[in-house]
């Protein structure tokens, strides 16, 4: 679809391009102006911009450049051909939420669908080096939570982030699932491996930032991209975190941002449960064990109780498995521990585990370890 | 005067005959070495003169020319100061000039006139046997080397006076005695029972060993991969003699051999900072490397990705032939190289990650840059995959004693002994060498066998790699149980072995 932008929307669009993310910047130039449709029209008849002092001499150099109509056709044109479009400070559909924060990016590049309003957009992020647990909790919570008709941000990076986002598109009855904002530009795919989530993402959802195309991620833009997952979210899930992690981050800018904020517990023993765990004892975060106990927050209140993470059927099981079932119920242990207590033989073992395991009874984890 | 006498040089780990002719000549006083000699070769006049001066005998004051025959082929090291020595004191008529002749001499020259060890008897005295020499002269401590051959008479030298005495038939040198070759019974430092639970890691380590799969460990620092590694070598079944000359060939072309015969399977655990001469051979003399020195053995390579990527790259080859051919520009030489290669690695750079109660620093960038150095067609190789854990204290002082190294070298001699009957129409030895046509023909399976390995390709998303060596896998475990069709029991064992195909690599 050939996108039209308003001269409001191309003021933006340009001053983005030449600004870049600097947010506070921009809007007093546009104040000094009278408006981004007089940036545009001042710019387009070549007059000279009122400057805000705080612009470098490099910025300047750059916004006294002639302006050059042709370029801005040219960069409107690459983002159609990459079927990106762009949404403005003043375009209807800039997300409602995002307006309240106190830096809101000037314009956002857009894969997908992008609305004003999102119904109940919650949050769910992570430690990019989760566990197992953090894994299969934060692909639990994205898939129930689209399935009861919320759209989970994330921001698409390794781990919790694209655990969640990979549940909520498990959901088939939810007409937009997941949004993901990214750190980089919106063609720059980070990390590369995960090209399949961002294309199933931007094909029920959306996947945004506000980075002009072609900008690689850098150090400084995740965490300035976690503003932006918080300002959009109305609740902000945080599935696992150590206790130095980047996701303190984005529960700050909660905070800050008048959000609400959700932790899953995990166990006390567990160094990459220590930041959610804090948090969860300090009082920053709600202890959510179901989505139900999100889903209250906002007034929806479930008829029966969510299910069960795990439902094991274990009617099919022989004498040998059902003790090592059980064994493994107390906790997880590796083959080894199996064979100690147990007093099977590995062989013998080995055979009931592989039998376990692909029916869905236990699961396998990294370090040898099994687990129910 | 001309004295001719037989010795012997080595290409690569073959020995080649070599004459040695001394011609005294009247003239001035010089001694000319011709026939394409090394530097060391080059020396051995002055080493000689001494020798034959310090053991009481007069130097001649002639002309010296040394011939090595064949003159096209360079001759290499020290074995010839022996025969030059004699050459010149047969051509002075201190003994007879014949008496000499059905002999192969080699020996290094102390400035006394003691006689030093050489490198490479085995292969020598392998081929000159073969040629039909019945007699050889060797140092006293390379003599056990050639021990055992019937009807091969050794005479073990000290010194050069000695070989003198023997050749004038006034002092004959009592032969060595013959050893008999018996099925030894090899006394291995690491024993089975001394690993201490790590159940699924020894009963991996036994399948593997009986199929001849390659094996990689993965784990944190501390988790016995080493310890298991090291006992390996004594879960394999016994030499015969025909491995044991073999090894021995290699070790004792490259220098390596500790006296006498290697009765041992090899455990070779090249550093990972090893260079590719170093590991699959080469260098100027083009000599064996580590996985040749670990031929019918274990070669152990702990921190498997921190090895050069070009280093693993160059084991692909040899781990598919069982030889490697290194070409130099002096030597183009081919070596066995048939080892069992146990990889070990961490699960990440700082070896944290998963564990329970230590924090993995790494990145996640990091932990598949480290995981990717090994590629795919090397982990294709590598048929058994298992993940060791932390020993916690109650295993190490729990009292079950393990089972013994020897009882379970039977069960896999047992296996090896199937194998090699099967296949014997297939020029191959092993499971782990079958290819498709091969398995197709050898690994049927009990209907419910096959079916539950389609669930388990579907469920545990097994790449077409993993299906295979799972396959593979699952026909040694059914060997060991001495069963000819693959049933259920030895898929669900085997599935457990793919392990890290997918946790680790998944994203390939």
């Amino acid at each position: 679809m050939a996108m039209e932008y308003s001269e409001k929307e191309l003021g933006w669009l340009w001053l983005n391009t030449v600004l870049g993310t600097s947010v506070k910047l921009t809007e007093r130039l546009v104040v000094l102006n009278g408006g981004a449709s007089a940036v545009y029209e001042k710019a387009r008849k070549g007059e000279p911009l009122s400057l805000p002092e705080a612009v470098t001499p490099r910025q300047k150099a750059a916004l006294m450049k002639r302006f050059r109509e042709g370029e801005l056709a040219s960069f409107k044109d690459s983002l159609e051909r990459g079927g990106f479009h762009a949404v403005t400070r003043d375009s209807e559909d800039y997300p409602r939420l995002l307006r309240e924060i106190y830096d809101p990016p000037t314009v956002l590049y857009v894969k997908g669908r992008l609305h004003a309003d999102t119904a109940l957009p919650i949050a769910v992020i992570g430690s990019r080096k989760c566990s197992d647990y953090g894994r299969e909790a934060a692909m639990h919570f994205g898939f129930e939570l689209a399935e009861h008709g919320a759209c989970v941000i994330s921001g698409m990076a390794l781990g919790c982030d694209a655990s969640a986002a990979i549940g909520a598109l498990r959901s088939r009855s939810s007409e937009y699932p997941t949004l993901a904002v990214l750190g980089s530009g919106i063609d720059v795919i980070y990390p590369q491996s995960n090209k399949r989530l961002y294309d199933m993402i931007a094909e029920r959802g959306a996947v945004i930032t506000e980075m002009r195309p072609g900008l690689r991620p850098t150090r400084e833009s995740f965490p300035q991209r976690n503003r932006i997952i918080s300002g959009l979210s109305k609740g902000i899930l945080v599935v696992e975190a150590a206790a130095k992690s980047g996701t303190r981050i984005t529960v700050d800018f909660a905070h800050e941002q008048g959000r609400d904020v959700f932790a899953v517990p995990g166990r006390i023993t567990d160094p990459l449960s220590a930041g959610t765990n804090l948090m969860i004892k300090s009082g920053e975060a709600k202890a959510v064990f179901g989505v139900d106990d999100v889903l209250y927050e906002y007034g929806i209140f479930l008829a029966e109780p969510p299910s069960p993470i795990h439902n094991a059927d274990i009617s099919g099981l022989d004498a040998n498995e059902r003790k090592l079932f059980e064994l493994l119920k107390t906790g997880e242990k590796t083959v080894d521990a199996l064979c100690e207590i147990s007093g099977l033989d590995a062989a013998e073992i080995n055979i009931c585990l592989t039998e376990m395991e692909l029916s869905g009874i236990i699961r396998q984890l990294p370090n040898g370890l099994y687990s129910v | 005067m001309l004295a001719k006498l037989n010795s012997y040089g080595l290409i690569g780990i073959n020995g080649i005959p070599v004459n040695v002719e001394v011609d005294l000549s009247f003239g001035m006083q010089k001694v000319d070495t011709v026939g394409l000699p090394d530097n060391a070769v080059k020396e051995s006049k002055e080493r000689v003169r001494s020798a034959i001066c310090n053991s009481g005998y007069s130097y001649p004051e002639m002309r010296v020319l040394v011939n090595l025959a064949p003159a096209d082929i360079k001759k290499e090291g020290t074995v010839y100061d022996l025969p030059i020595a004699l050459g010149i004191l047969a051509a002075r008529g201190i003994f007879p000039l014949h008496a000499a002749d059905d002999y192969i001499i080699v020996g290094e020259l102390a400035l006394d006139g003691r006689v030093r060890s050489v490198t490479g008897v085995l292969p020598m005295v392998i081929d000159a046997y073969e040629r039909g020499f019945r007699h050889v002269m060797l140092p006293y401590e390379n003599a056990e080397e050639a021990s055992f051959f019937s009807e091969l008479t050794v005479i073990p030298v000290r010194n050069l006076n000695e070989a003198v005495g023997h050749f004038r038939g006034t002092n004959p040198i009592e032969p060595f005695p013959q050893l008999e070759w018996h099925e030894h019974k090899s006394h291995y430092v690491n024993d089975f029972s001394e690993i201490k639970g790590q159940q699924h890691a020894k009963r991996a380590a036994e399948i593997a060993v009986a199929g001849n799969h390659n094996l990689l460990m993965i784990g944190s620092p501390g988790s016995g991969k080493t310890m298991l590694a090291r006992s390996i070598p004594s879960i394999l079944p016994e030499l015969t003699m025909q491995e044991s000359l073999e090894i021995t060939r290699i070790h004792s072309v490259a220098g390596e051999l500790k006296g006498g015969i290697v009765t041992e399977r090899p455990f070779r655990a090249p550093h990972h900072s090893a260079s590719i001469p170093a590991l699959v051979g080469g260098g100027s003399k083009a000599l064996p490397g580590e996985i040749s020195l670990a031929h019918y053995g274990v070669l152990f390579m702990d921190e498997f990705p921190q090895f050069p990527t070009n280093v693993l790259e160059a084991l692909r080859q040899p781990l598919e032939d069982g030889v490697v051919t290194i070409t130099r520009a002096a030597a183009k030489t081919t070596y066995p190289a048939d080892f069992m290669l146990v990889a070990a690695m961490n699960p990440c750079p700082c070896g944290n990650f998963g564990s329970k109660t230590k924090e993995c620093r790494c990145t996640p960038a990091q932990i598949e840059r480290y995981r990717n150095r090994i590629s795919s067609p090397l982990l294709d190789r590598l048929d058994i995959h298992i993940e060791m854990t932390e020993v916690n204290f109650s295993d190490l002082t729990s009292k079950a004693a393990g089972e013994s190294s020897a009882s379970v070298r039977e069960r896999v001699t047992r296996a090896r002994k199937l194998q090699k009957a099967r296949y014997e129409a297939d020029g191959i030895l092993f499971n782990s060498q079958l290819n498709t046509p091969l398995m197709r023909k050898y690994c049927r399976m009990e209907p419910d066998a096959e079916e539950l390995l389609h669930t388990a390709y579907e469920r545990l998303k097994l790449s077409a790699r993993a299906y295979t060596r799972v396959i593979k896998v699952a026909r040694t475990i059914a060997d060991i149980a001495g069963e000819e069709t693959i049933s259920k029991s030895h898929v669900l064992e085997a599935v457990q072995y793919r392990g890290l195909d997918e946790k680790y690599w998944g994203s390939r």
